[in-house]
């Protein structure tokens, strides 16, 4: 092997790099498989998959607790948005057009990238740091040999309230941006709060919006099932779990952003706008 | 009660277990020796069906474990109680939450019932005073009691202890060994217990077992072990540097 052929040498590493690749979205996909089987058949059964408290511990956590920071960099973001947009639409005597282009812009894309981004940073760590801790001091096993099924117990509550959660905090974040942006039109060009809100009103459709909350739904269940994975396939101790931790981050923004891109083209051919 | 026949398990490269078979008889306690490393406690770990060997069959009561799917599998973990050597207790819940867990989260008991329960089995354990602590204000010994008695707390047919006394000093070791014989005796409750602690393993054993290269190469009565011909067996219990045991091992060294 050690004489391979440079190209060659090239080509094994992309297909283990390939191989792995498709080894970790496989694992995902069939951990909230079995994430769902193992809940669809506690209620199957008549019985509560888990305790409401541990369900609004993880909202309040998750949801609440995040609204100060995604609804401030939201905020600053819609600020930024309207001063430079609203410069360049200046020139043209458009400016007008900055409280439906903020809208929009944060309605369909940004409101739900950034709280993905965010979240995945803020709620997708602690979530792998929290329970590759329970994995290895043995508490995930101790839960397994008690005859609890882990992934019902430790992660459907986590993933059901990251997925409701995260269309509400996209909405945080749609209306601190587009609040922001209307404080620049009052200040910088002299679009009144009504008249804002009338052209905020004209310029925003249901389609604009749908697709952005459907896309939060479906960032929630990424960021919460690749945080669960990561955590509860935490190898190595300690090291082990601050490893994962920051791959959880990583694996999960590149996820959000990939998934949005793939989410825009899918649904621009579908519903061409 | 137990039954493994012909089990094989390795972990990468590294055969842990190697054609392993034991047979443990209902209300016995067994305790398994072996070195540090020797897979004591991946024995346990196979009858719960939390790892899966390479081969052979496992058997709990007339279940095959080996062949059980995880649903099925859940149900007959319930009939089990383990205690792990560093006790797995949830750290975010305090100690009335830790050993109500399995009576929550499997059984249809009211809350009265359940408190009622939990009472009994910390009571029991002589930890009843501290239900409102979390696991970091306890210490090791006070763990280890919280762990035996959440282990207890569906009643199981069979106890599971991974180093029950390992880490603690000489008297709470003992505490921790009259314990479990009482609760062995007094619920009639089968107990694999696996540890290389002399004083606990002669203590709790109604029947010893040796571990040694993936095999079960002595097994006994106590009384009987101790005089064990074996020479691993003798240089295990007499835990002197000479003999097979270390032998073995700088072999296996200089071989690498």
């Amino acid at each position: 092997m050690a004489n391979a052929h440079p190209s060659l040498a090239v080509a094994q590493e992309i297909g283990q790099v390939g191989r792995n690749f498709l080894r970790e979205v496989g694992g995902v996909f069939w951990f909230i498989v079995n994430t769902f089987e193992e809940t669809l058949e506690r209620i199957r059964r008549g019985r509560v998959p888990f305790r409401a408290a541990s369900f609004f511990r993880h909202t309040e956590r998750a949801g609440v607790d995040s609204v100060p920071l995604v609804g401030l960099v939201s905020f600053f973001l819609g600020l930024t948005m309207a001063l430079l947009t609203g410069y360049q639409l200046q020139r043209f005597g458009t400016e007008r057009l900055i409280p439906g282009l903020v809208a929009i812009a944060f309605t369909r894309e940004l409101g739900p990238l950034i709280t993905g981004i965010m979240l995945a940073a803020r709620i997708g760590a602690a979530f792998t740091a929290e329970l590759g801790t329970m994995q290895v001091s043995e508490e995930v096993e101790a839960i397994e040999s008690m005859g609890i099924g882990p992934l019902r117990f430790l992660v459907a509550p986590r993933m059901l309230a990251l997925f409701l959660l995260m269309p509400c905090l996209s909405t945080v974040s749609n209306i601190a941006a587009i609040f922001a942006s209307s404080l620049i039109c009052k200040a910088y060009f002299s679009i009144a709060f009504p008249y804002f809100l009338d052209l905020v009103k004209d310029s925003l459709l249901i389609r604009d919006i749908i697709p952005g909350i459907l896309k939060s739904f479906l960032f929630g269940l990424l960021i919460s099932a690749i945080a669960c994975y990561r955590g509860l396939t935490v190898k190595g101790g300690a090291a082990g779990v601050g490893t994962s931790t920051t791959s959880s981050v990583v694996t999960a923004v590149t996820t959000v952003i990939g998934f949005d891109t793939l989410y825009n083209i899918v649904y621009t051919v579908f519903f061409p706008t | 009660m137990v039954e493994l026949r012909n089990v094989d398990m390795q972990f990468e490269e590294k055969k842990v277990l190697d054609g392993f078979s034991l047979k443990v008889e209902p209300q016995e306690r067994l305790v398994i020796m072996g070195q540090s490393g020797s897979g004591k406690s991946t024995v346990l770990r196979l009858i719960l069906g939390i790892l899966r060997p390479a081969a052979g069959s496992i058997f709990f009561k007339r279940f095959e474990i080996t062949r059980l799917q995880r649903r099925k599998l859940q149900r007959i973990r319930q009939h089990m109680g383990m205690v792990y050597q560093y006790s797995a207790l949830l750290s975010s819940r305090n100690v009335r939450d830790n050993v109500a867990l399995p009576l929550e989260e499997l059984t249809d008991k009211s809350r009265s019932e359940i408190d009622k329960i939990v009472d009994e089995k910390l009571d029991l354990v002589g930890m009843k005073d501290t239900k409102d602590l979390l696991p970091e204000e306890l210490s090791g010994g006070m763990r280890k009691r919280i762990a035996l008695a959440r282990a207890l707390v569906l009643e199981p047919e069979l106890i599971l202890l991974d180093e029950p006394s390992a880490g603690l000093d000489p008297v709470i070791a003992s505490v921790i060994d009259e314990l479990i014989i009482s609760l062995s005796e007094k619920s009639k409750v089968t107990s694999i217990t696996v540890t290389h602690e002399m004083d606990t393993a002669f203590r709790i054993g109604t029947r010893m077992a040796m571990l040694y290269q993936g095999k079960i190469i002595e097994e006994a009565e106590p009384e009987k072990f101790k005089q064990s011909k074996n020479p691993v067996v003798a240089q295990f219990l007499s835990g002197s540097t000479e003999g097979p045991i270390l032998e073995g091992s700088l072999d296996a060294i200089t071989k690498k």
